[in-house]
């Protein structure tokens, strides 16, 4: 169905830009009761758009009992049974990577998280969030000790980022501006703008001169001139696909690298190539 | 879609000879009557009409496609037929008069676009804009932008407009949003439009025909006018991997018109997120890309 449908390239082009998705939001702000009831149904309303675009892998963030959600019971359950956090992987263990949501509001059990499902596997990186209990401005001096334990462990920062009209909704939030300090205290580190700061034309500005900076394209309307704007300012080496599937949808986010005005190549590397650098997965 | 710089003449003469001929239903057979050139594409399967375009320069950013010849040929890659397009000048512009003169011109030398005059009813004379509109410019239906031009749906000039529009047989199309407010210019900010007293508003006037345009699927957004049956949305933001269907399932197919917001969206992502879901079927996607817009700009009863 997908080969001749509006707006998307040939099944066989789309395989060939060998699609990893750095930013997949199943049941993003709590998974279930059970660790996985919504995740799993989130997933799987997802598959559709999966295989239209032909994905080869997601990272997802699951939440490891850190406090990262609104739900003591949830986090409880969570905590005694930490096997339930690896479910996902063990159903789709082709498609998906993991990231665990860390909370910089807690350095010490952040830094036990590290130790426990990075340096042990199955998770590839962090990921920072910007609102809910767990959210901390990623300039505060928390994030030193954590971004140093990461780069030991040759994990990915997902840091969510924003810039918005009116000024921040929430004070854990975070912008680009703010992430840019933190990246310049850490400059091997790699850092990932998660929805390039959303309003894009400041928040490619506020990571330019950061070239351990990169940003992540989902999260927002697909404003056309965001891709053109990174790929002269920042280069197509810099630039990480995200779908926020399914809250997002693909066309949006695909539709951002498919109809931007750029080269295949720089495609190939914003569509995969680039987050596969980043990631020791093969 | 045919580019201006390679419009043929006679193509133009039978757009002119079409509209002469189209006084006793101004400008619907424009509509109806879609380009019969093939589009370029190898791969289109649909032909599709985009019911939500803009001409000329958004006001805050050069866009990649905000050049008619490139927008009409990035939209015919891609399947597009027919474009209702209106105009960014008409955001922030006063002299209507003239954005709504510039707006026809262009779409004279293509006849694919069909243009949708800007009126702002709280400018005066705004009575003579949309004559002219509908009289001089033959146009099919106008564009109403009430968030930049501030007013809400109950000021009573608005409401004279539906009346007139809705005497005179043409569409309404009312622009909820034209930018995530997150992102706007802190000097021109636009909360989206609050439609919940539309129902009221309609109830007096149960033939006008109104399309929303940029409308989210919230509740804020959807329920007051969820059972409005004289009022059509287009798809250009509804988000979200099966928001297209759910937004089917919650107005009816009928009322699902294609629109992509280009060239401030990128036209792409608005064709794929319609049949990303797999969920529709061939019947329903050919409803949603094109026939449910002939209909609507037909007059022809939704039910």
């Amino acid at each position: 169905m997908t080969a001749s449908m509006p707006g998307l390239p040939s099944s066989k082009m789309l395989k060939s830009y060998r699609i990893w998705d750095s930013y997949f939001t199943p049941a993003f702000s709590h998974p279930g009761q059970d660790g996985s009831i919504l995740l799993f149904r989130e997933i799987e309303r997802s598959l559709p758009a999966i295989q239209c675009g032909q994905f080869e892998k997601l990272c997802y963030f699951p939440h490891i009992g850190l406090g990262t959600t609104t739900d003591p019971d949830f986090e409880q359950m969570v905590k005694s049974r930490p096997q339930t956090i690896r479910t996902p992987l063990e159903r789709w263990p082709d498609l998906l990577i993991g990231m665990v949501q860390l909370n910089a509001n807690d350095v010490a059990a952040s830094l036990d998280a590290l130790d426990r499902w990075i340096q042990n596997g199955p998770m590839k990186g962090v990921y920072f969030p910007g609102g809910g209990p767990a959210a901390l401005t990623c300039n505060h001096p928390n994030f030193d000790p954590l971004v140093e334990r990461i780069q030991q462990l040759g994990g990915v920062i997902m840091q969510h980022t924003w810039f918005k009209t009116g000024g921040k909704k929430s004070s854990g939030e975070s912008t680009p501006s703010e992430l840019a300090e933190l990246a310049a205290r850490h400059p091997e580190q790699p850092f990932v703008a998660a929805h390039a700061g959303g309003e894009w034309e400041q928040g490619i500005r506020a990571v330019r001169d950061l070239p351990n900076v990169f940003v992540e394209t989902s999260g927002f309307d697909a404003k056309a001139g965001f891709i053109e704007m990174a790929v002269r300012e920042l280069g197509a080496k810099r630039i990480i696909f995200g779908s926020h599937l399914p809250s997002r949808s693909l066309g949006t986010e695909l539709g951002k690298i498919i109809g931007a005005n750029i080269s295949d190549d720089d495609r190939r590397l914003i569509l995969g190539a680039n987050f596969r650098r980043l990631l020791p997965v093969e | 879609m045919r580019f201006p710089s390679s419009t043929p003449a006679d193509e133009m003469l039978s757009r002119r000879e079409t509209l002469k001929l189209a006084l006793a239903a101004p400008a619907v057979s424009a509509l109806v009557s879609e380009s019969p050139m093939a589009t370029d594409s190898e791969s289109a399967s649909f032909r599709i009409i985009d019911t939500n375009i803009s001409l000329f320069q958004w006001p805050f950013q050069r866009l990649p496609l905000d050049t008619i010849p490139e927008l009409v040929r990035r939209l015919r890659s891609l399947g597009v037929t027919q474009a209702w397009a209106g105009s960014f000048e008409g955001l922030l512009h006063r002299d209507t008069t003239a954005v709504n003169n510039r707006l026809a011109e262009a779409c004279i030398d293509c006849s694919d676009l069909i243009p949708i005059g800007s009126i702002n009813p709280m400018l005066p004379g705004w009575q003579e804009d949309l004559e002219r509109c509908l009289q001089h410019h033959q146009m099919p239906g106008v564009r109403l932008h009430p968030n930049y031009h501030g007013y809400v749906l109950t000021d009573n000039p608005f409401i004279e407009l539906l009346k007139r529009c809705s005497d005179s047989g043409c569409f309404v199309q009312i622009a909820v949003s034209m930018e995530d407010n997150r992102t706007q210019s802190t000097l021109v900010q636009a909360a989206d439009v609050d439609l919940s007293p539309l129902g009221d508003v309609l109830s007096h006037m149960p033939a006008v025909r109104v399309q929303l345009l940029n409308c989210r699927l919230r509740p804020a957004q959807l329920g007051p006018v969820r059972h409005l049956s004289n009022v059509t949305l287009d798809t250009a933001r509804v988000d979200g991997t099966d928001a297209i269907p759910q937004l089917v399932k919650a107005v009816g197919q009928e009322r699902v018109l294609f629109g992509s917001h280009s060239p401030f969206l990128i036209p792409e992502a608005a064709m794929i997120r319609v049949h990303e879901s797999q969920q529709l079927d061939t019947a329903s996607l050919s409803a949603i890309y094109r026939d449910n817009a002939l209909q609507f700009a037909a007059g022809e009863s939704i039910s």
